[in-house]
């Protein structure tokens, strides 16, 4: 949930929390004052009517004074005085049916040693209309101006939240492989302002980091190659003696294996540094299938050798537009991979359309997890002889022309899929 | 013939010239780019292997030097820098083969025998060794002057052994050879085994001599003995 939209619901539920309360007691102390003024009249009327009894010592008809209903009734004996209010429920014959009135029952006022009974009762109808009418009113003001408030916070917190999202995209589509260090826009916000400038900071510093550790592994790579080379080359000259012995020469087979070893890791990781610092810049609109017929080309003897069936499906017209060298090397990682990793008379199928190249090979489960697999120097255990760098090369190179790699393993078949 | 190397990796430098001497080749060394500038300015060479990356200055300018005076001089360039740029800029300016290190100094004698060979318009073409006798141009072999059909990894295989006579080539040099950088080695040393088995024999079919010998654990030797 955005945090825009949290914040207006739990503003606009709180909102209608109190609206609810409040809107209660405002109807409660409204009804209360109208029965105060009510029965004030009340009170009034009937000091009227007692007065009038009083003066007159006779009872006349006081619908015709009031307008509304009182009525006196003489009583033979006398009892202790009482008055209280009520509201009651009156059948109106005009309406045909019950009203309800707030009524003041007056029992034992005597005067001139008479007892009365009077009743006067005042129709609520409008009263009570008046307060619903009012509260309607006042309900209708509080909802809009709840409504109105919660769109304008939501405008104006839409509108102070731009540049967290300028910040937030903009570190989105940062690339720390490239060029130019994290520059974000400024705002005048004070918060985003700070978190702008920590995160400007923060980038900085890892970028500085991911150069210098770049900069050491291609330097470290190309500072070997010179003693790779003289070792190779001494190795060279030590073998022409014709005095070496046997075990000499076991040794020295030994000693030439691990340089190899060493000098194929060295090109590897110096590939991955190449690639990654972007020197392989040229793109030349490249015919995949050419370069898939000719790397399967170089691999024949090997595919002979280990009686591998090889099926195509290739559209010949896929043309990338990418480094040639690079889509040699990608094809030929690939390849290499199928008919390395795959079983005695086993199968290889190649597939490529215009939107991805799937090469498919059998072999044996893998003992690592599939998950790493395009991580350096992850092999399987029992291929000592790889240097578990040509997968990283193929994930670095599709990483380099935003291409999708992923890896299946169904059924005794793995497969490669690169997704253009 | 006379080979100019230009390196500044002294150890390499030495290791190379100690190499080529067996060749009949009569070989001298620069350590930088003014003793090469120097050398290319007095004397006249067969081939020159230059490094790019010199301490004062680069490799291809003396390649440049070389081209402007119309030079013949095969030019092979020896680089640690495997990038593609030098390679197509070097190739681009007139050298003959590029080569990265590290790499086998087999390879390089193949190499530079190779550049000599295209070189020596009109001359002697031909890669005579006792009873065989090949023509590179045409790509044909003969054995007692019968002509033996070879197929290209044999053919390959034959003129790098030939380049590289009375000297123990490792299988991982021939498999770099053969089949480039690509190849695992693990399984290309069976098919080497294989292509010299029938090399062996379409040679020894014409009665030809059974030249090569297998140094224990390291690799071949092509010799007469």
């Amino acid at each position: 949930m955005k945090l825009l939209t949290r914040t207006s619901r739990y503003y606009l539920f709180v909102s209608l929390v109190v609206f609810i309360i409040t809107g209660i007691i405002f109807y409660h102390l409204l009804l209360h004052i109208f029965y105060r003024q009510l029965d004030e009249t009340l009170q009034d009327e009937k000091v009227l009517v007692e007065q009038t009894i009083n003066y007159s010592d006779s009872v006349p008809d006081f619908r015709l004074v009031f307008g509304h209903l009182i009525d006196v009734t003489i009583l033979n004996n006398l009892q202790k005085k009482t008055e209280h209010f009520k509201d009651t429920l009156l059948y109106d014959s005009e309406e045909g049916k019950f009203l309800s009135y707030r009524h003041l029952f007056v029992e034992n006022t005597s005067f001139r040693q008479k007892g009365y009974t009077i009743n006067i009762y005042k129709p609520l109808r409008e009263t009570e209309k008046l307060v619903t009418e009012i509260v309607i009113a006042i309900s209708l003001i509080f909802i809009s101006l709840i409504l109105v408030l919660v769109f304008v916070n939501y405008f104006i917190a839409q509108r102070s939240w731009i540049p967290f999202y300028r910040t937030l995209h903009n570190l989105n589509i940062y690339d720390i492989n490239q060029e130019k260090p994290l520059v974000l826009i400024p705002t005048n916000t004070h918060e985003f302002e700070l978190l702008n400038q920590a995160l400007e900071k923060m980038s900085t510093k890892i970028r500085q980091d991911f150069l210098n550790l770049k900069e050491f592994n291609e330097n470290a790579a190309h500072e070997l190659q010179t003693p790779l080379a003289i070792i190779k080359s001494k190795m060279d000259l030590l073998i022409q003696d014709e005095r070496l012995t046997e075990e000499q020469l076991r040794l020295i087979s030994s000693i030439n294996d691990a340089t190899t070893r060493m000098s194929k890791l060295n090109q590897g990781l110096l590939l991955i540094s190449k690639i990654e610092n972007q020197q392989f810049a040229g793109t030349e609109s490249v015919n995949l299938a050419e370069i898939i017929d000719k790397t399967v080309g170089q691999f024949e003897e090997m595919i002979d050798h280990k009686q591998i069936t090889i099926t195509r499906d290739i559209s010949s017209s896929v043309n990338l537009h990418i480094n040639r060298v690079l889509a040699e090397i990608l094809v030929t990682n690939l390849v290499s991979n199928a008919i390395r990793h795959n079983i005695p008379c086993g199968s290889i199928h190649i597939f490529l359309d215009s939107k991805s190249f799937v090469i498919t090979n059998t072999g044996l489960t893998l003992d690592i997890d599939p998950e790493g697999l395009f991580e350096r120097f992850r092999k399987s255990g029992s291929r000592g002889d790889s240097i578990g760098l040509g997968l990283s090369i193929v994930r670095k190179i599709a990483d380099l022309y935003q291409m999708e790699v992923t890896y299946q393993y169904t059924a005794g078949n793995h497969t490669l899929k690169i997704i253009f | 013939m006379k080979v100019l190397l230009i390196e500044d990796e002294k150890e390499l430098a030495l290791s190379i010239l100690a190499y080529l001497q067996k060749e009949s080749y009569l070989c001298e060394a620069a350590y930088t780019f003014r003793e090469a500038s120097e050398k290319i300015d007095l004397y006249k060479y067969d081939c020159i292997l230059v490094d790019i990356n010199l301490p004062d200055g680069s490799g291809l300018n003396v390649i440049r030097e070389l081209k402007a005076k119309k030079s013949e001089t095969g030019i092979i360039i020896i680089s640690a820098k495997n990038s593609l740029d030098d390679k197509v800029d070097g190739l681009g300016i007139g050298a003959d083969d590029y080569l990265t290190k590290p790499f086998h100094l087999s390879e390089l004698n193949a190499r530079i025998k190779s550049v000599i060979r295209r070189r020596s318009f009109g001359g002697v073409n031909e890669i005579v060794f006792n009873e065989i006798r090949i023509q590179p141009d045409k790509m044909e072999v003969f054995v007692n002057d019968q002509a033996i059909i070879l197929t290209k990894k044999e053919y390959d295989l034959l003129i790098f052994f030939l380049s590289n006579k009375d000297r123990v080539v490792t299988k991982e040099s021939i498999a770099e050879h053969l089949w480039g950088d690509d190849m695992d080695l693990a399984d290309s040393f069976d098919f080497i085994y294989t292509h010299i088995k029938n090399l062996r024999k379409k040679i020894m079919d014409k009665g030809g001599e059974d030249y090569i010998r297998t140094i224990y654990g390291m690799g071949y030797k092509f010799s007469r003995t």
